[in-house]
């Protein structure tokens, strides 16, 4: 790896106290895309049957095995890209593997937090926390996040929030 | 509504009772819209029908027929307004206006007059023949909210919007600058440029739409005489044209449509202060005043078509939030001002957003970056000025988007696969509104992004922590 190809958040002039998300986020995560992928695999052996006779699903189920495990080793890694920080002012949160990309919301300017837990998610005890401004289209998630720890984050973002009330 | 007598309101007799404790009492006499609105707002109806009548008399010489649908056009459409204005009006009562409409389904909308954000008179040309005018409303908080008063007649008009504004504790607009007495002399008294003249603007628009024009032309054209010299141009008259040349074409016409269009919304352009609020007139067939409150500009952004830079106009568009937040084909910004000379764009500018300057120099993105706008490389930048963030891109249009710092709303930065290898990133500022609202600034080197970022941070708290404190 080139010094260049640094994530851009390690770049950060300062020092930024990364929290970690929940370690079951990645068996949460990696389920999910089996289950999208053993979708797409469902949907396409239609064809492959009614084109092949029953080698097509022999087809179907190889084709899946191999692109749910690469779909599974690049979710795998994404997780692992998943990070947020509390600042003084503002929160940060990063991610992404082929794109990076780095949030920093103001606590002044934040207007809505969600809680949100999907059905995988909650059999794993995990929510998400999701932090709205007045732009739109500037959700702000912070995925992974045992309950305790996101009601608590809920909260302190909540009452930073209101101590720094920022205008439009 | 004073000079005529209003026939006496229905009680409500259908639909949900306003039981709700912010509904006004039943005998608040209700403020009625002018007679004339129902034949307006069926405007295209009635057109439709002149046009039916005046084909059947053309082709079947069947004048007797065409009296029929008009007749009927007549009769059905004046019983139907005349139900209609029934159930239609307003009433001011305390903080809040209250309006209805609906004879089937009935509405009721309040209107928080503490919240409003502009009150913005327009006056289509079909208005505007009979002296009326029509009231756009619009209130902070999300979609839905704005409402409509249409129509009444145009003084009374203004005096509404000056009540409204009153309630609403925005210092009333001086009583109009239009005043039918003025002298033509002073037109352009309490106006911050003089009025853009109908000449320049034409101009503008022309120099504008040309490259435009001129290669949309040179496509067609060359695309036509290419295809025509291989394939014979009767093949190409009828298959290709029909099949690719139309749908061209139709784009290109449309585009023609939109500059004039927008010609005609921005001549007789005129924009002046009062107090907090930027007052803008303006239309050439359809009026329309617009006031756009300073404290809600969340950027201003300068564009500078290629044709325009040897005469160095510029034009002016404001970023309010109130203008963002209307439904998602709204994210359209104000023209504070359609051209002007250096010095207007200053005054315009600074107008806008206090101290801010109109000339801004900013910092080209690394020579690495420049095979991936190997043409707009040199016009692209971003600077980090006293009052804004500044950010320049454009190859055709070349915009500076100027973003104060108490305005910003959030910070992101992005850094894409190849963008990595090269250690490049993306800077993002968003302020309130809508998608396409933000100040980019691409392909900063990767070091220089993050820095940039932290820096916005902390001066949009510095900035936002001198404001003094407002509500949402």
């Amino acid at each position: 790896m080139s010094p260049k190809a640094t994530p851009v958040w390690d770049l950060w002039p300062g020092d930024l106290q990364w929290q970690p998300m929940s370690p079951q986020l990645r068996t949460v995560w990696v389920l999910r895309s089996l289950l999208n992928v053993l979708l797409l695999a469902i949907l396409a052996a239609v064809p492959l049957c009614i084109w092949l006779g029953w080698d097509g699903l022999l087809w179907a189920l190889g084709g899946y095995v191999v692109l749910a495990g690469l779909r599974a080793w690049a979710v795998a890694r994404t997780v692992r890209t998943w990070g947020y920080a509390e600042r003084e002012e503002d929160l940060v949160v990063r991610h992404g593997l082929l794109t990076r990309r780095l949030s920093i919301v103001p606590y002044g300017r934040i207007q809505l937090i969600d809680l949100s837990a999907g059905p995988i998610e909650r059999m794993f005890g995990l929510t998400t926390v999701q932090v709205r401004t007045a732009a739109l289209g500037s959700t702000t998630e912070v995925p992974g996040l045992d309950p305790p720890v996101a009601s608590a984050l809920r909260d302190r973002l909540a009452v930073r929030a209101a101590e720094v009330r920022e205008g439009l | 509504m004073s000079d005529e007598p209003a026939p006496p309101l229905a009680e409500a007799p259908l639909g949900p009772e306003p039981y709700a404790p912010t509904a006004p009492p039943q005998g608040l006499q209700r403020q009625r819209l002018h007679p004339l609105t129902p034949l307006l707002e069926s405007f295209r109806f009635l057109t439709a029908a002149a046009a039916a009548a005046g084909i059947q008399a053309f082709t079947s010489r069947n004048f007797l027929f065409a009296i029929y649908i008009a007749l009927a056009a007549a009769v059905v459409g004046g019983i139907a307004s005349l139900i209609a204005l029934q159930y239609r009006g307003f009433v001011i009562w305390g903080r809040e206006l209250h309006i209805y409409g609906g004879v089937f389904t009935r509405s009721h909308r309040t209107v928080p007059l503490d919240r409003l954000q502009s009150v913005d008179l327009v006056r289509p040309i079909r208005a505007r023949l009979f002296g009326l005018a029509q009231l756009n409303i619009e209130v902070a908080g999300g979609d839905g909210t704005d409402a409509r008063l249409a129509y009444l007649k145009a003084d009374r008009a203004l005096e509404l919007r000056a009540e409204l504004l009153a309630i609403a504790g925005r210092p009333a607009a001086a009583p109009e600058p239009e005043a039918p007495e003025g002298e033509p002399v002073d037109r352009d008294a309490g106006l911050l440029v003089p009025q853009v003249t109908v000449k320049r603007l034409a101009l503008a628009s022309l120099l504008e739409a040309l490259p435009v024009q001129i290669t949309a032309i040179l496509v067609l054209g060359t695309a036509f005489g290419v295809t025509g010299s291989i394939f014979g141009f009767s093949t190409v008259a009828t298959t290709l044209w029909v099949g690719f040349f139309a749908p061209a074409l139709l784009g290109y016409l449309q585009s023609t449509v939109a500059m004039v269009n927008r010609f005609l919304r921005n001549g007789r352009f005129r924009i002046g202060r009062d107090g907090g609020n930027l007052l803008i007139q303006r239309g050439l067939t359809d009026t329309s005043h617009e006031t756009v409150p300073v404290d809600r500009v969340t950027g201003v952004s300068f564009d500078e078509p290629v044709m325009w830079r040897s005469r160095r106009w510029r034009r002016v568009e404001v970023w309010t939030a109130a203008v963002a937040q209307q439904s998602a084909t709204a994210t359209r910004s104000t023209t504070a001002l359609p051209v002007g000379d250096p010095d207007q764009v200053a005054i315009v500018a600074a107008a806008a957003v206090p101290d801010l300057p109109s000339v801004f120099e900013t910092e080209r993105p690394p020579v690495r970056a420049r095979w991936r706008m190997p043409l707009a490389w040199k016009k692209t930048g971003a600077a980090l000025t006293d009052r804004a963030f500044v950010v320049r891109h454009g190859l055709w249009v070349n915009t500076h988007v100027a973003v104060p710092y108490a305005r910003i709303q959030s910070v992101k930065v992005t850094q894409g696969r190849i963008q990595r290898m090269q250690g490049l990133a993306t800077v993002r500022a968003l302020a309130a509104g809508g998608v396409g609202h933000d100040a980019v600034a691409y392909h900063r080197d990767a070091r220089e992004a993050v820095a940039m970022a932290a820096e916005l941070r902390d001066r949009a708290d510095a900035a936002a922590a001198l404001e003094r404190p407002r509500l949402s």
